[in-house]
C-alpha cells in the first residue's frame, strides 16, 4: 500500500548490542517473586494476587495476577504498562466476569504505583527523564520491566503457553514480543516511540509534547534525543515480531511499521468511540483465543 | 436498553435529611483552614502562548493539594476561568488548551493523585472504599473539598474575573463538577461528562466493572457493613447535590457507557432543578460520552456562558 508517511529515525549501529545487554542483565537476576493473595479482590470465580518481583537495576516491581478458580491452564491476558501511575487489576470498564475465563496479569513498571520506590514517575516528565543518554533513559528499565512481567507470567503453571496475548496502549507489546518471545498475539497502539521525532512537532498531546517541551528549553539536545528514542522505535523491533499483531492507529501513519512486522498484521483505526473500539477489541481477543462467545460488560450486550 | 427505559430509571438513592447540614459543616471546617496557596512558574512546560504554573494549597485535614495553572501569555485581564477536575485513574492534565482559548485554567490533583499523595494515598483500587463506613472520614469527603478549594484558588487570583468561572470534567471529573457546582454557587457554568460518584448503589447493580466494582469487592468481603456503606454513600452521591445547583449546566452521557451507567446519569439529570440545563445523550458511545463531538459542545457552551 502506498503511504506518504516516511519515518526518519535511523537504527543505531549498536541497537542489537544495547538490547542484548538489557536482556543479559535481566537473565542474570533472579525473579524472586513474592505472591500475596488479596481476599478483597476475590470473586466467586477468581482469586487475585499482588506479586512483587525483581527487574534490572535491581529494582523491585509489582503486578496484579487474577486467576480463575478451577483447573487450568487458562488463556492469558498480559496488560503491559501504560503511561500513567495507576495499574489496575483489570482495565477499567472490562467485565469482571472475564476473570472467570482468563488468567490476567497487569504489570507495573518502575515509577508506577506500587513500583514507585525509590523512583516515582511524574506524568508528564517520565517520558523524557534521562533522554539525553540511552544508557540512563528511564525507559530502558521500563521496557525491561515489561519483559519482566512476561517472565513472571511464564513461571505460572496456570498459564496456557499456547494462548498468551500481550496488550498495551503503546509500543511495549511489540518490544516485549521482539525481545522476549512468549506472546502468541499482541495488540499495540504505537503512539509514543514510533517515529517520535517526526510526530512530536505535529501534536500538543502528552507524552509526545514532552519532546517539544524539552527541545524548547534545550534545543541543543535534538540529536541526542533522536538517538535515544531510536533505540525504542518499534520499527526496529518489527522484524522480530513474528506473532499475529493488531495495530491500533492511523493506517497511513502505521503503514511503514505494519509492513515491517514479521507476523500477520491487522490495522485498526480508532472510531473515536470507546464503545465501538472496545467492542472490537473484546471480539478480537475472544476470536484469537478460540472462543465463539465474548464476555462483555452489561452495557455492551 | 431502550432510551425510554433509561430516561425513566428510578434511582434507589435516598437523600439524607441532614445532607445539607453535613456539607455545611464540612465547608465550615474547610473555611477555617487558610488556603496558603503558592504558584510557581514551570518554564519547562510553558510555551510562547501559555504560562504554566505548578500550584499548591492547603485543604481539609491539612492535606497539601497540587494543580496545574495555565494562563494565556498574552491576555487582557480580568480573564474568564475554567476549573478542570480529573477522572479516577488518569493524571490531571495540563489545561493548556483552555489557556490557548483565552481562559485562566486550573487542573487540580485532589488528594491521592500524584503530587497530592504525600499525606493521603489509598491507591487505585482503593480510593472509592477508603473509610467507606464512616462519612466523617470517607476519602471523598476531603477529595470533594480539594475540588472546592480549586475554585477558591482561582477565585482569588487577581487576573481572574470571579464572576466568570466555570467547571468541567468527565467521569470522576463529571461527579466532581456536580459537587463543586453545588457547593460553590458562585460558579457561573458547569459541564459534567459521564458522571461518576452518581447513583453508587444503582451502579454496582447495573455494571460489574471497575471502579464501581470496588464497592462490590468491599461488600463481598464485609457483608456486615452493607448498611453503613449505603449510609455513607448517600452523603456523597452527586444525585443529592443536584438540587443545590443553580448555574447553567450541561450533562453528556454515552448510552453504551460500561463504566458509569447511563441510567444513573438520567437519574441525576431528572433531579437537577437548575432552570438552564441540557442533556446530551450519545448513542454508539461509551465512556467517552460523545468524545470529540461533545468537546466542541463544551467549548461553545463556556464561550457563551463565560465570554459573552
Amino acid at each position: 500500500m502506498a503511504t506518504s508517511f516516511r519515518p526518519t529515525a535511523v537504527r543505531p549501529d549498536d541497537f542489537d548490542a544495547y538490547w542484548a545487554q538489557v536482556i543479559a542483565e535481566l537473565d542474570a537476576l533472579p525473579l524472586a517473586p513474592e505472591v500475596e493473595e488479596l481476599p478483597l479482590r476475590e470473586t466467586d470465580f477468581s482469586r487475585t494476587y499482588a506479586v512483587r518481583y525483581t527487574g534490572i537495576g535491581p529494582y523491585r516491581l509489582f503486578g496484579y495476577l487474577s486467576l480463575p478458580k478451577g483447573d487450568g491452564p487458562f488463556p492469558t491476558l498480559v496488560y503491559l504498562s501504560r503511561y500513567q501511575s495507576v495499574v489496575e487489576v483489570i482495565p477499567q470498564g472490562d467485565a469482571s466476569e472475564k476473570r472467570q475465563r482468563f488468567a490476567i496479569f497487569s504489570g507495573a513498571s518502575r515509577g508506577q504505583r506500587n513500583a514507585d520506590l525509590p523512583y516515582a514517575g511524574s506524568f508528564p516528565g517520565m517520558f523524557t527523564d534521562g533522554i539525553e543518554d540511552p544508557q540512563n533513559y528511564i525507559f530502558r528499565g521500563f521496557a525491561a520491566d515489561c519483559c519482566r512481567a512476561l517472565d513472571y507470567v511464564l513461571t505460572r503453571p496456570e498459564v496456557d503457553r499456547s494462548r498468551i496475548i500481550g496488550l498495551g496502549e503503546n509500543e511495549m507489546p511489540l518490544l516485549v514480543a521482539a525481545l522476549r518471545g512468549g506472546f502468541t498475539q499482541v495488540s499495540a497502539m504505537p503512539s509514543f516511540f514510533y517515529a517520535a521525532m517526526d510526530r512530536a512537532p505535529q501534536t500538543e498531546v502528552y507524552p509526545l509534547q514532552e519532546i517539544n517541551d524539552h527541545l524548547r528549553l534545550y534545543p541543543e539536545d535534538r540529536e541526542l534525543m533522536a538517538r535515544t528514542l531510536s533505540y525504542f522505535d518499534p520499527l526496529f523491533f518489527a522484524s522480530k515480531v513474528d506473532v499475529k499483531t493488531l495495530l491500533w492507529g492511523d493506517p497511513e501513519t502505521l503503514d511503514p511499521l505494519a509492513a515491517a512486522v514479521a507476523g500477520e498484521v491487522e490495522q485498526r483505526p480508532s472510531t473515536g468511540s470507546r464503545y465501538t473500539d472496545g467492542l472490537y477489541k473484546e471480539q478480537w481477543l475472544s476470536r484469537q483465543l478460540g472462543f465463539t462467545d465474548v464476555i462483555l460488560p452489561a452495557h455492551w450486550q | 436498553m431502550q432510551r425510554s427505559a433509561l430516561e425513566n430509571f428510578q434511582t434507589c438513592a435516598v437523600r439524607p435529611d441532614d445532607f445539607d447540614a453535613f456539607w455545611d459543616d464540612v465547608l465550615a471546617q474547610a473555611e477555617a483552614i487558610p488556603l496558603n496557596a503558592r504558584a510557581e512558574l514551570v518554564p519547562l512546560r510553558s510555551t510562547p502562548e501559555v504560562e504554566v504554573y505548578e500550584v499548591h494549597y492547603d485543604s481539609l485535614d491539612g492535606v497539601r493539594i497540587a494543580g496545574w495553572y495555565c494562563l494565556p501569555a498574552t491576555r487582557s485581564e480580568p480573564l474568564p476561568a475554567i476549573v478542570q477536575v480529573p477522572g479516577y485513574i488518569g493524571e490531571p492534565p495540563l489545561p493548556k488548551e483552555w489557556a490557548q482559548a483565552g481562559y485562566a485554567a486550573f487542573s487540580v490533583a485532589p488528594r491521592g493523585k500524584l503530587r497530592s499523595n504525600a499525606q493521603f494515598n489509598p491507591g487505585y483500587p482503593g480510593l472509592l472504599t477508603h473509610n467507606i463506613i464512616d462519612r466523617n472520614t470517607y476519602g471523598y469527603r476531603g477529595f470533594y473539598i480539594d475540588a472546592v478549594r480549586a475554585f477558591d484558588f482561582v477565585c482569588g487570583r487577581d487576573e481572574v474575573d470571579a464572576e466568570r468561572i466555570g467547571v468541567t470534567g468527565s467521569s470522576q471529573g463529571g461527579g466532581l463538577t456536580l459537587a463543586l457546582a453545588a457547593l460553590r454557587p458562585a460558579l457561573r457554568a458547569a459541564a459534567a461528562g459521564a458522571p461518576y460518584l452518581c447513583g453508587f448503589m444503582d451502579a454496582i447493580e447495573l455494571t460489574h466493572t471497575y471502579p464501581y466494582h470496588e464497592i462490590n469487592d468491599y461488600l463481598r468481603r464485609y457483608p456486615q457493613s452493607a448498611a453503613a456503606v449505603r449510609q455513607t454513600l448517600e452523603y456523597f452521591d452527586t444525585i443529592h447535590f443536584a438540587s443545590r445547583i443553580a448555574c447553567p449546566i450541561i450533562i453528556n452521557l454515552g448510552l453504551q457507557d460500561n463504566i458509569c451507567p447511563p441510567e444513573t446519569g438520567y437519574a441525576l439529570f431528572a433531579q437537577l432543578t437548575a432552570p438552564d440545563k441540557k442533556l446530551y445523550a450519545y448513542d454508539q458511545s461509551g465512556h467517552d460520552a460523545g468524545g470529540a463531538e461533545h468537546r466542541a459542545v463544551v467549548r461553545d457552551f463556556f464561550a457563551q456562558q463565560l465570554k459573552s
